[in-house]
C-alpha cells in the first residue's frame, strides 16, 4: 500500500497539502472541469456580437482578479487600478503597436508586449506600495484616487504616445504563434471567426490567471494577505511583515492590472486617455463588490456581469417603450443613462442586501444543498 | 507452538506479512496519522521488553486506565505478550472505583493517559501496596510537578524496552511462544449496578474462541469483516464489546481502527471517517437519533417537510422490514429508492453512516422504535446480544433473519438454553474461567456443567430468536404478586427523544411509578421554540410545560401497556445522573439502589398521596 489515504472518504484529511489543494473536494474537481468544458464550448454556441461581450468580459476577470488581491485579500482599498490599466494598456500599445502611425510603436511580439505590460504597471505598484505602509481604510483610498488623476494628466499630455484626448491610438496587434486574433479563418481545422478567436484567447489567458490568482491566494503570501486585512497589528505581531507584504500586494495587483489593459485595447482596437478614469476604478471596484471580495471565483463572476451591463440595458430599452437607444433620442432615459443608473442600484442593493456579492449567494445555495436533510 | 494464533501472535504475524498496511489511524492535530501493521507490533513489542526489564512475571495484572488511543492497543498487546494480564479501567472513573480495581487486582504497574487520571491514583497510592510503577502518557502537567519515584514517562519506559531488546533480542518471542490457552489474558471488571465491580477473568484460549467465531463468517458479520473494512473506536476500552470491536476485529480480520478524538466528537469523527461497521450501546444510538430530531425541528419549512415525508416512507418500510425479518419487497425497494435520492443517502452521510453495512446495537437493550428508524433509512441493524462473562458471543440478529424485539439467533459455537425460572444459561470454549479474588460468586455464576447463569430472564421466539425480558434481579413483583420487567417500560419512555432517562419502581408496591429524567438537549430545544426560559437542569425539569409533555409521554406509553404495568405516577429527577457520584455506573447504568435510596422522598410522596 503505497497511500495512506482512506479511499472514499474525503474528509478524512492525512497531509496538509490535501487541505490547501486547489480543488480540495470531489465536487470542486468535477465541477471545475465541467465549467471548463462547457466554456470552451461556447464559442460554437453563442452568437458573435455577445462572445466579443464575453470575450472582454474575462479580460476585465484578469484586472479584477488583479484588484480582489490587493483589496479583497489584503484588504487595502485601492481606487488606483485605473492608472494601472492605463500603464499597461500604453507600455502594451507603443511596444506591439504599428511602426508606421502617428503615434509610436515598436511592432514588437505579444510575447513581449504583454509581460511588458505587467512589469511596468507592476513597477509603478511597487513605487505606490510604501504610501499604502503608511496609511490605510479612507486615506489610503485618498491617496489611490490622486493616482487616478496624476495619471489621466500624464495620458492626456504625452501627445505621441496617447494620441492625446479625443484622438486616442489603436492598441496592439494581436498575433499569437502566428495566428492573427484580428482575422477569421481555418485554425487548427476550425473555421473560427475573428470573435471565436479572441474568445479563445481571453479564456486561456482567464484561466492561467485565475490559477495563478488561486495559488497566490492559498499560499503563504495569500494568508499573510488575510492576516493583513483582518488586523494589520495582530499580523505584525506574529511576524508578518507589513511593509513587504503591503508591497507585493500593490505589485502583484499592478501586474495582473498591466495586463488586462494591454489585451482589453487589443480587442477593442481605438482608445483614448480619458477611458482611465475615476470612472474605471470605480467600475473595477463594483467587480469585487457584487462578484464576491477576497475570491477568485467572485471576481470572474462579477467582471463578467459588470461587463454585460451594457448589453443587459440595452435589451431592457427593446422592452421599455420610454427609453431610448440612443444618447440624443428622445424618451425619458437613453440606454447609457439605464445602465449608470443600474450600475448604481446594483452597488447599494449588494452592499446593503448580499455584501459577500454573487460569490455569496452562491456560497448560499451550495450550503443549502450542502446541508442536507440539515439546515445547519 | 507452531499455530499463531494468540492475540499476540497475529498481530506479528500482521506486522510480517503486510508490513506497510495500516494497523490503524489517530488524529493528531487535524491530520488522521497512520499505524502501520510493522509499527503496531515494534510498539508492542517494545512495550513487552520494558515489562519484562521490570520483572513482570507471568499471570501478573498491569493496568490501563486511558481514553481510547493507539497507547492502549500497544499495551494491550504487550502485556498479553509477556503473559501478564491487562486490567482496563474506565476512564470516568472516580478514584474510589480507581482504589477498589487496582487493589482487587493487585496490579504491579499502571499506565495513565494524563494528568488527570495520575492524580486519581495517586490519591489512593498509599493503600496500594502492590503498585510498583506508574507510567503516564501525556507529560503536560506532570512533568517538573511530580516527583513520585515510581513516576515513569511513555518515552523513559520505550526507551526500557528498547534497551532490554538490544540487551535479549529472543527474550519477548521465547515468553510468548511459551503461551498456554489458560493463561490470564485480562480481567474485566463489570459495571457493578448491584455490588462493588467483579473482575471476570477471561483466558487467551477465550479470546481465541472469540478471534476463531469472529473469523468463521457465520458470526455477526456475513460477509465476514476483512481489512476493508474500517472501524471507529470509541467506547471505552476496558468494556468487553469495544474489546471485541475495536482490538479482536483488527487482530482477528485486520479490520482497520480509527480512534474517535473523544466521546463527544464522536459524531463528527463518524462523518469524517464514514466506518464500514459500527457498534454502539443503545444510548449512543438513542442519542444519534435524538440528534436527528433536534436538527431537524431547527431547519427550514422545505426541509422539514421533505423530512416528515421520507420518515413516514421509512417508517412504513422499518415496518415492513420488520415484519419480513429484514427482508425487502419490491414495494419497499421502490421507495427505498426514491427516498435515498431525497433523503436517507444525505442524512446517512452526515450521521456518517452511509459506508455502514454492519451496525450493531448491545450491552443493554434498545427500544424497538430506534431500531425502526436506523432500518428505515436503509441502515443494516442487528441487535445482539452477550456479555463479559461468555466473552460478548452468545447471540445474534443475522441479516435477513432479524426480528426487532429479539436478540437474535444463537451463535455458531454456542450452546445456549432456557431454564425453568426462565434464565438464559451459555456454554462455550468462551466461557469465563471466573470472577478474580472471589470463589462465591464464580461458582454461583458457572454451574458443574459449565453453564454460565446470565441473570437474564428470557424467552424464545419461535424456536429460533432468543428475547430477553429482564435482568432476573431486577424483575418487579407487585404487591398485587404480578412480575412485571421494567427495562420493557423504560426503554419504551426513554425511545422518546426528550427523556433520557427513565427508572420504574412498583417492587413489593400495589402500582407502578417512576422517575423521569429529561434529556437537556432536546428539552431545552423544545423550550426554547415556546420560549420558555429557563436556567438550570433542575429548573428546567420543574416548570409546569415540561411536566406536562413528560406526562403526554407517559400517558402514551401507558396506552400500549397492559393495565398492570401502567405507571400511575411519576416525579422528574432534579439532577442529571452521574457516574462520579455513584449513581451511574461506568457504561452509563443506573445503580437502582443508589437511586431509590437517594429519592426515596420523592418515591414515598407517589405512594402516599393517592394515587398522585
Amino acid at each position: 500500500m503505497t497511500s495512506t489515504r482512506l479511499r472514499g472518504r474525503p474528509l478524512v484529511r492525512t497531509s496538509y497539502a490535501q487541505d490547501m489543494s486547489l480543488l480540495n473536494t470531489p465536487a470542486k474537481r468535477r465541477s471545475t472541469i465541467l465549467i471548463i468544458i462547457v466554456s470552451f464550448l461556447v464559442p460554437f454556441i453563442v452568437t458573435d456580437d455577445l462572445l466579443l461581450v464575453l470575450t472582454l468580459g474575462m479580460i476585465s476577470a484578469v484586472g479584477a482578479i488583479g484588484l480582489n488581491l490587493v483589496t479583497g485579500y489584503a484588504g487595502q482599498v485601492s481606487l488606483g487600478h485605473a492608472f494601472f490599466i492605463g500603464l499597461g494598456a500604453y507600455t502594451g500599445a507603443v511596444l506591439g503597436g504599428d511602426t508606421d502611425a502617428s503615434v509610436t510603436g515598436y511592432g514588437l511580439p505579444i510575447y513581449i508586449w504583454l509581460p511588458a505590460a505587467g512589469v511596468v504597471a507592476a513597477l509603478a505598484g511597487l513605487l505606490v506600495g510604501p504610501i499604502a505602509v503608511r496609511l490605510r481604510g479612507l486615506y489610503l483610498a485618498i491617496v489611490t484616487l490622486g493616482l487616478v488623476f496624476l495619471g489621466d494628466h500624464i495620458f492626456r499630455e504625452s501627445r505621441s504616445l496617447t494620441g492625446g484626448p479625443g484622438v486616442g491610438r489603436r492598441g496592439p496587434d494581436l498575433v499569437i504563434f502566428g495566428i492573427d486574433l484580428e482575422e477569421s479563418g481555418v485554425v487548427l481545422g476550425l473555421d473560427l471567426a475573428r470573435e471565436q478567436r479572441q474568445f479563445f484567447m481571453a479564456l486561456v489567458f482567464l484561466i492561467i490567471f485565475a490559477v495563478l490568482g488561486r495559488n497566490i491566494a492559498r499560499s503563504g503570501v495569500g494568508r499573510a494577505f488575510s492576516a493583513i486585512r483582518d488586523r494589520d497589528v495582530a499580523a505584525a505581531v506574529i511576524g508578518v511583515d507589513l511593509t513587504k507584504y503591503k508591497v507585493m500586494a500593490f505589485a502583484m495587483s499592478s501586474f495582473f492590472a498591466g495586463v488586462t489593459g494591454a489585451l482589453y485595447y487589443a480587442v477593442v482596437g481605438v482608445f483614448e486617455p480619458s477611458a482611465f478614469g475615476l470612472l474605471l476604478s470605480v467600475q473595477y471596484l463594483a467587480m469585487v463588490l457584487i462578484g464576491g471580495v477576497a475570491t477568485i471565483s467572485g471576481a470572474i463572476m462579477g467582471a463578467l456581469f459588470i461587463s454585460s451591463l451594457g448589453r443587459i440595458s440595452g435589451e431592457i430599452a427593446h422592452v421599455l417603450p420610454f427609453i431610448s437607444e440612443s444618447s440624443s433620442g428622445s424618451g425619458l432615459l437613453s440606454v447609457f443613462q439605464l445602465e449608470a443608473i443600474l450600475y448604481g442600484v446594483l452597488i447599494v442593493v449588494f452592499l446593503i442586501f448580499e455584501p459577500r456579492g454573487l460569490f455569496g449567494i452562491w456560497t448560499r445555495v451550495r450550503n443549502y444543498w450542502k446541508g442536507w436533510p440539515f439546515s445547519y | 507452538m507452531t499455530d499463531q494464533k494468540s492475540l499476540p501472535q497475529r498481530i506479528r504475524a500482521h506486522a510480517a506479512e503486510k508490513p506497510d498496511g495500516i494497523a490503524m489511524r489517530e488524529k493528531n492535530l487535524g491530520l488522521w496519522e497512520p499505524v502501520t501493521w510493522a509499527d503496531y507490533w515494534d510498539s508492542s513489542s517494545l512495550v513487552a521488553h520494558a515489562l519484562l526489564s521490570l520483572g513482570v512475571e507471568v499471570g501478573d495484572r498491569i493496568a490501563v486506565h486511558s481514553e481510547n488511543r493507539r497507547e492502549w492497543l500497544f499495551c494491550d498487546i504487550g502485556i498479553t505478550a509477556v503473559r501478564a494480564a491487562t486490567v482496563g479501567l474506565y476512564p470516568t472513573n472516580p478514584a474510589a472505583e480507581v482504589l477498589h480495581v487496582l487493589a482487587d487486582s493487585g496490579s504491579r504497574l499502571i499506565v495513565v493517559e494524563d494528568q488527570e487520571q495520575l492524580d486519581k491514583t495517586l490519591e489512593v497510592i498509599d493503600e496500594l501496596p502492590t503498585l510498583e510503577h506508574l507510567v503516564y502518557l501525556e507529560p503536560r502537567g506532570i512533568v517538573g510537578r511530580y516527583d513520585d519515584p515510581r513516576l515513569m514517562s511513555w518515552e523513559d519506559f520505550i526507551e526500557l524496552g528498547r534497551q532490554h531488546r538490544s540487551a535479549h533480542p529472543d527474550a519477548l518471542d521465547a515468553r510468548l511462544d511459551a503461551g498456554r490457552t489458560d493463561d490470564l489474558a485480562t480481567l474485566v471488571y463489570t459495571s457493578g449496578t448491584t455490588g462493588p465491580p467483579k473482575g471476570a477473568m477471561l483466558t487467551m484460549g477465550n479470546v481465541e474462541f472469540v478471534l476463531e467465531t469472529l473469523q468463521s463468517g457465520e458470526a455477526f458479520i456475513n460477509p465476514p469483516a476483512s481489512e476493508k473494512d474500517v472501524i471507529v473506536s470509541y467506547l471505552p476500552l476496558c468494556h468487553v464489546a469495544e474489546r471485541v470491536f475495536t482490538t479482536w476485529f483488527n487482530a482477528g480480520l485486520g479490520v482497520q481502527v480509527t480512534f474517535a478524538e473523544s466521546i463527544e466528537t464522536v459524531q463528527q469523527n463518524l462523518r469524517e471517517i464514514q466506518p464500514t461497521i459500527l457498534f454502539g450501546v443503545p444510548r449512543i444510538w438513542e442519542k444519534i437519533a435524538a440528534g436527528v430530531q433536534i436538527r431537524m425541528s431547527g431547519a427550514s419549512r422545505l426541509k422539514r417537510a421533505n423530512f416528515a415525508l421520507w420518515m413516514k416512507v421509512s417508517r412504513w418500510i422499518g415496518r415492513t422490514l420488520v415484519e419480513r425479518h429484514g427482508q425487502h419487497t419490491l414495494g419497499t425497494k421502490v421507495a427505498y429508492a426514491a427516498g435515498w435520492v431525497m433523503l436517507y443517502r444525505a442524512l446517512r452521510e452526515r450521521l456518517g453512516l452511509s459506508k455502514v453495512r454492519y451496525a450493531a446495537s448491545g450491552a443493554a437493550p434498545i427500544s424497538p422504535e430506534v431500531l425502526e428508524f436506523f432500518m428505515g433509512i436503509g441502515l443494516p441493524m442487528f441487535e445482539v446480544y452477550g456479555m463479559t462473562e461468555n466473552s460478548a458471543i452468545a447471540t445474534a440478529n443475522v441479516r435477513g433473519r432479524v426480528r426487532v424485539g429479539t436478540v437474535g439467533e444463537v451463535q455458531p459455537g454456542t450452546e445456549l438454553r432456557i431454564d425453568e425460572s426462565g434464565e438464559i444459561l451459555t456454554r462455550h470454549a468462551g466461557t469465563f474461567a471466573g470472577y478474580w479474588n472471589n470463589p462465591e460468586a464464580t461458582a454461583a455464576a458457572i454451574d458443574a456443567d459449565g453453564w454460565l447463569h446470565t441473570g437474564d430472564v428470557g424467552e424464545w421466539i419461535d424456536g429460533t430468536h432468543v428475547k430477553i425480558t429482564d435482568r432476573l434481579k431486577d424483575i418487579i413483583i407487585t404487591a398485587g404478586g404480578k412480575n412485571i420487567s421494567p427495562s420493557e417500560i423504560e426503554n419504551s419512555l426513554k425511545a422518546s427523544p426528550f427523556i433520557k432517562e427513565a427508572i420504574v419502581i412498583g417492587d413489593r408496591r400495589s402500582y407502578l411509578t417512576a422517575l423521569i429524567g429529561i434529556e437537556l438537549d432536546t428539552v431545552g430545544e423544545w423550550a426554547q421554540q415556546r420560549k420558555l426560559s429557563f436556567t438550570t437542569y433542575r429548573d428546567l425539569s420543574r416548570k409546569a410545560e415540561v411536566v406536562e409533555l413528560v406526562q403526554g409521554i407517559v400517558d402514551s406509553t401507558n396506552s400500549r401497556l397492559a393495565a398492570v404495568s401502567t405507571i400511575k405516577a411519576f416525579r422528574m429527577l432534579p439532577k442529571e445522573l452521574d457516574h462520579e457520584q455513584g449513581e451511574l455506573t461506568a457504561t452509563q447504568k443506573v445503580k437502582r439502589s443508589a437511586i431509590t435510596a437517594q429519592f426515596s422522598d420523592d418515591i414515598e410522596s407517589m405512594y402516599t398521596k393517592a394515587g398522585r
